[in-house]
Parts: C-alpha cells; structure tokens; sequence
C-alpha cells in the first residue's frame, strides 16, 4: 500500500513539474510574443536595407548573412506583382538576391500593420507558433525620380519559438530562439 | 559581662571582615580564571578558523581580551598570534575590497561608454561613422566573437534570454536596426582588462 501511495505521490508531483514547465507566465509569454515581433520588424528594416540602391554591395551582402539567420533553413518567400496572378516563391538568400537586382532607381518598401493573426500557441514538442501578418508598400521610382510602380501586399509570416540551451562561459544558458517560417503571400492591390 | 561582649564583638566584627574580603578574593579569582578559560578558547577557536565569526567580530573579540589585562603567558602568546593572523586576513579583505571597487569602477566606466557608444551607432549619419564607433567598441573586447547574452525578461530571479550573439554581429544590428534598446547588464573581463562576456537587457 506505502508502495502504491509512494508511486503516486511521485507521478503527481512529476506531472505538476511537467505542467508547470508547459505553461508560461503570462509576462513570460508576453516577452516572447513581443520578441517574436521584433524579430518580424528587424526584417522589415534589412528589406529595407538590402532593397535600396544606396546599400553598398559588401554592407547588403552581410545584412542578408543576418535576415538568413532569421529564418528556418528551408523557409520561403513569396514575391507577387499587380501584372501577374502567380506568385513566386524564392529561399530566402534567392529572395535578397533578387531583391538587389530590382530595375529601378530606387525604391521604397514599407512595413505596417505588423501584428499577430494567430498567436503564439504552444504544440505538443515544445515549439510555440504562430503567424504575423504585415503589410507592405513597394514603391518603385524611374532615373527621373518618378513612381512607375506601386504595390501593397497583405503576407503571412509563421513564426516558431523554441526554448533551446547553449554552453557560455562555463554555463548553460536557456534561451527562445524565433526563427521565421514562410512568408506567404495573402493578397496585393495597387492601393 | 560588658568586657567579654565587647571582645565578642570586636573578634567577631574582624572574623566577618576578613571572611568578606576571602569571598571578594575568591570571587576575584574566579572571574579572572574564567576569563582566562574564555580567552583562550575563544583565541584558539580564532586561530584554528573555528568560528562563524566576521573579521570584524573577531577584532572586537580580540580587543575585548586586551582590555581584559589578563597579564597571562597563554593568553599573551595566543594573543600575537592571533593578531598576526587577523592583520594578514584585514590585509587580504582590504585588498579585495580595493579590487571589488576598482572592478565596479570600471564596470561603471564601462557601462556608460557602451551605452554611449551604442546609442552612436543607432544614431550615426552614415554607415562609415556607424563602423567608425564599431570598430572603436570592438576595441574594449576581447574578440569580435565575445560572447552577447541578452535578457528580454527577468522574472523572479529568472532570465529569459534572446538567442545569443556575438559583439561584432550586435553592434552591426544596432546600426542596420538604427535602435539602441538594450542597455548594459552585466559584463566580466578577461585577465588583460577586455570584455569577455556581455549580458544586456531590454531597456
């Protein structure tokens, strides 16, 4: 009888220890949504970076190193255009790339309306995810400095975060690692 | 009968004084060998480091049995060495001390010129004076490579972390990101004076 009691205290207090790991506090969860945000913002900015033709090469170069360590390793970006239904997916590098080699002067590409269409929820390994959508302008100008395209595209971006360790110091170290996902493309308007 | 009550009185009365003055002396020397035994216990748990006692409660102990003018050979012989042991130990905390302070000092040194510099580079006119600050930072660390940990939330006592990254990688975000939202947290150094580790937090 000591035995079976003694068993289900442990199963009880194990169970609570797992419980207690799965759910978040609800500051905790907070701070990884707004993480998860920011990482979303910070590629806005080296969209930004990369698509303007003020960039140095090698300045573009090591920004796009740095938007690849956002995402997944094999995450796609979609690309559409007002004179095409179909839309083109690229690996993120391919994505940069191609965003370089754009034929305009210049252009100007702006991010808005970032916020969670479906939030962060926790799946059975671990992983919390959930998807961001974004608006964004692109603005395309001639050598004369006049528009000669516009867009404004409504993407989905899925975002993963898992709670990962790594060795620092001597120490180990529990950390969220967000990594995006694909960028899907919902919806573009000349708007 | 009167003479033989005066002479009772006065042997008696003389009996009485002198028997105060044994219990005073025996009492006397009671106090003074239970100080002894207390000193030297106390002096010898001292030197063997067998008391819970600060350095600074020590002292006072010492101070106290010196005060105390025991006048004993024991006593006096546990007594220097006691305070040839406690003068060594003043010596080794006062050290530490100085260092611990100079460690603060230029932890706080440290702190606003990164955060100066940070805010430099978020704030720079052009990627060349971005990198000019880069490169100046990069300068207080031991590599380009140390080691960047980031706190998002601290929760009762708890840090939750950002994925972690490397000096030369975060200093280029805060220019591609023209944001300086992190400020120092704590940082330690390496043997030659340079950052080896760097924990930020969200401001």
């Amino acid at each position: 009888m000591k035995k079976i009691i003694a068993t289900l205290a442990f199963v009880v207090c194990f169970a609570g220890i797992a419980l207690a790991q799965d759910e978040l506090s609800f500051e905790r969860k907070q701070a990884i949504d707004s993480l998860a945000l920011e990482k979303v913002r910070d590629l806005s900015k080296y969209i930004k970076i990369v698509g303007s033709k003020e960039t140095p090469f090698s300045e573009a170069n090591r920004v796009i190193d740095r938007a690849e360590e956002l995402f997944m390793s094999d995450a796609e970006i979609g690309v559409s255009s007002l004179s095409s239904n179909q839309i083109t997916y690229y690996r993120v590098r391919k994505y940069f790339e191609h965003l370089m080699r754009l034929n305009y002067d210049r252009v100007e590409i702006e991010w808005y309306n970032i916020e969670y269409v479906s939030d962060l929820q926790r799946q059975p390994d671990g992983t919390y995810v959930g998807v961001i959508t974004i608006f964004q302008t692109f603005r395309g100008y001639d050598r004369e400095g006049n528009m000669v395209y516009k867009d404004t595209t409504k993407k989905d971006i899925t975002v993963y975060v898992k709670r990962k360790e790594t060795q620092i110091g001597g120490r180990t170290i529990g950390f969220w690692d967000v990594l995006l996902g694909d960028m899907r493309v919902k919806e573009t308007t000349n708007r | 009968m009167m003479v033989l009550l005066a002479a009772f009185i006065t042997i008696g009365g003389t009996t009485s004084c002198k028997s105060k003055k044994r219990l005073a002396k025996e009492a006397a020397e009671a106090e003074y060998k239970s100080r002894v035994d207390q000193a030297v216990k106390d002096l010898n748990a001292i030197l063997d480091d067998e008391t819970l006692w600060s350095l600074e409660e020590k002292e006072a102990r010492v101070q106290t049995i010196k005060d105390w003018n025991l006048q004993n050979a024991e006593v006096d012989d546990l007594l220097y060495q006691v305070e040839k042991k406690l003068a060594r130990e003043r010596a080794q905390k006062d050290e530490e001390e100085r260092r611990a302070a100079e460690e603060r000092e230029k932890a706080n040194a440290a702190d606003v010129v990164l955060g100066r510099n940070f805010n430099s580079i978020a704030n720079a006119s052009s990627v060349s004076q971005a990198n000019r600050v880069i490169n100046e930072t990069l300068g207080m660390f031991e590599s380009p490579n140390t080691p960047v940990l980031i706190i998002i939330k601290q929760n009762a006592g708890f840090n939750d972390y950002d994925r972690p990254t490397t000096i030369e990688k975060y200093l280029n975000y805060v220019k591609d990101q023209k944001k300086a939202t992190e400020k120092v947290h704590e940082i330690k150094y390496n043997s030659n004076g340079k950052i080896n580790e760097i924990e930020l937090i969200k401001k």
